[in-house]
């Protein structure tokens, strides 16, 4: 699958063939910090400094670099399709061959780093258990109520949520019949067989 | 074969389960440090477990020796903690816990130096883990204070003693200290002093038998 790459696009990039290898490769690498954590001004403007350029110059060819590898990253794009792509902008053999070197390089931690980025459902993340009886209450003496009392954590995009439930032994037999029919799901022939074709 | 064999076996150190795959596999490292560092290993994790404190540094200078990678580190300190807090939640003496450790494959003197430090530490990781257990908030103290009320809007002369309490309860999640205040007719305070008395005395009922 080809990239196509915007004229604005182009022209960002464009600056990358007027820098050695070397500054190329450490656009790569701030692209990539730029996924994992952000990058400040002060980055782009002592890189400005160095080489002797606007700090929006820099700025542009880091994020442009970085959209690139990320778009390509994102399709699983091919080497060939990343060559072909590549060509485009009429850069020279080197640095062609220095771009395809750095997105299969880095492709496996964007993709790793793009996969945190999707949206978060509440998940499981503890679950604390009490074993009660109930003996006696204001209006009834002589009980024996056996109860289970369950605090349930949840972690939802870094935010913990914490809900407490009370459930009597029947209905915790129930539960964990229900779930482990829900886990026994997984062994049927259905599911192998979607199983096996996701993998492959 | 002696692998299966374990898997069939129940240990009573896992509640009378399965020893766990995970835990299995690190008895192989545990088992490469001297049985004198073995004890002040166990007296690190036993400190974690009480106290939430461990001191990193002397965990890998005691396992330098053993040549431990820093995964390897980290594996032995989880299984050191899932056998003394799971030992301790079920219960288990010493002599039970080294003798299963052993078939586990686990050497005799690192066993046994395993297990002094937790015949040493059993009582206070079971009053930990007590204290630990499931709460939804503590009674932290009440404040009252008996007023006379002389009149009021309502009435010219009402002439009648209330009580104010407040109940202080910290949460168990936040941490912090909450109040509920409110106020109590005479005939009310007495009937809630006899229904907590009576609630009491079952209480006492219970501890004594």
């Amino acid at each position: 699958m080809l990239i196509v790459l915007g004229d604005e696009h182009k022209e960002h990039l464009g600056f990358l063939s007027t820098v050695d290898v070397e500054v190329v490769r450490e656009f790569c690498r701030l692209a990539v910090e730029f996924l994992k954590k952000g990058v400040t001004t002060k980055v782009y403007q002592s890189a400005s400094q160095k080489l002797g350029v606007d700090v929006e110059t820099v700025q542009h060819g880091v994020e442009g670099l970085m959209y690139l590898m990320t778009e390509c990253a994102k399709l699983m794009v091919s080497e060939i399709d990343f060559q072909d792509s590549v060509m485009v902008l009429g850069f020279p053999e080197e640095l062609n061959a220095e771009l395809l070197r750095l997105y299969l390089e880095n492709r496996k931690e964007i993709r790793a780093i793009l996969g945190e980025l999707t949206m978060d459902l509440p998940h499981y993340h503890d679950l604390e258990w009490r074993l009660d009886v109930q003996l006696a209450c204001r209006t009834l003496r002589h009980q024996t109520d056996p109860t289970v009392m369950l605090k349930l954590h949840t972690k939802d995009s870094g935010e913990s949520a914490v809900q407490v439930l009370q459930t009597d032994p029947a209905n915790l037999v129930h539960l964990t019949n229900s779930l482990d029919r829900a886990l026994s799901e997984l062994k049927t022939a259905h599911c192998r067989r979607i199983m096996r074709n996701i993998k492959s | 074969p002696g692998y299966d064999l374990f898997q069939v076996m129940k240990f009573r150190f896992c509640g009378d389960l399965d020893c766990p795959d995970w835990v299995l596999a690190e008895i192989s490292i545990l088992s490469k440090i001297t049985s004198v560092k073995m004890k002040l290993l166990c007296n690190q994790v036993i400190q974690d477990l009480l106290q939430g404190s461990m001191d990193y540094a002397k965990v890998f200078k005691l396992t330098a020796d053993a040549k431990y990678e820093i995964s390897d580190v980290k594996a032995a300190i989880a299984a050191l903690l899932f056998i003394f807090s799971s030992a301790a939640k079920y219960d288990v003496d010493s002599e039970s816990l080294s003798s299963e450790l052993q078939q586990l494959g686990l050497p005799k003197e690192n066993s046994a130096a395993l297990c002094k430090a937790y015949g040493d530490g059993h009582d206070k990781l079971q009053a930990r883990f007590r204290q630990q257990s499931l709460r939804l908030s503590r009674f932290h103290s009440v404040d009252w204070r008996v007023d006379y009320v002389i009149s009021s809007s309502e009435v010219k002369t009402v002439e009648e003693p209330c009580v104010q309490l407040k109940v202080n309860k910290l949460s168990d999640e936040t941490g912090e200290v909450e109040s509920t205040a409110f106020t109590l007719s005479p005939v009310k305070f007495r009937l809630l002093m006899s229904e907590l008395k009576q609630a009491q005395m079952m209480m006492e009922a219970m501890s004594s038998s």
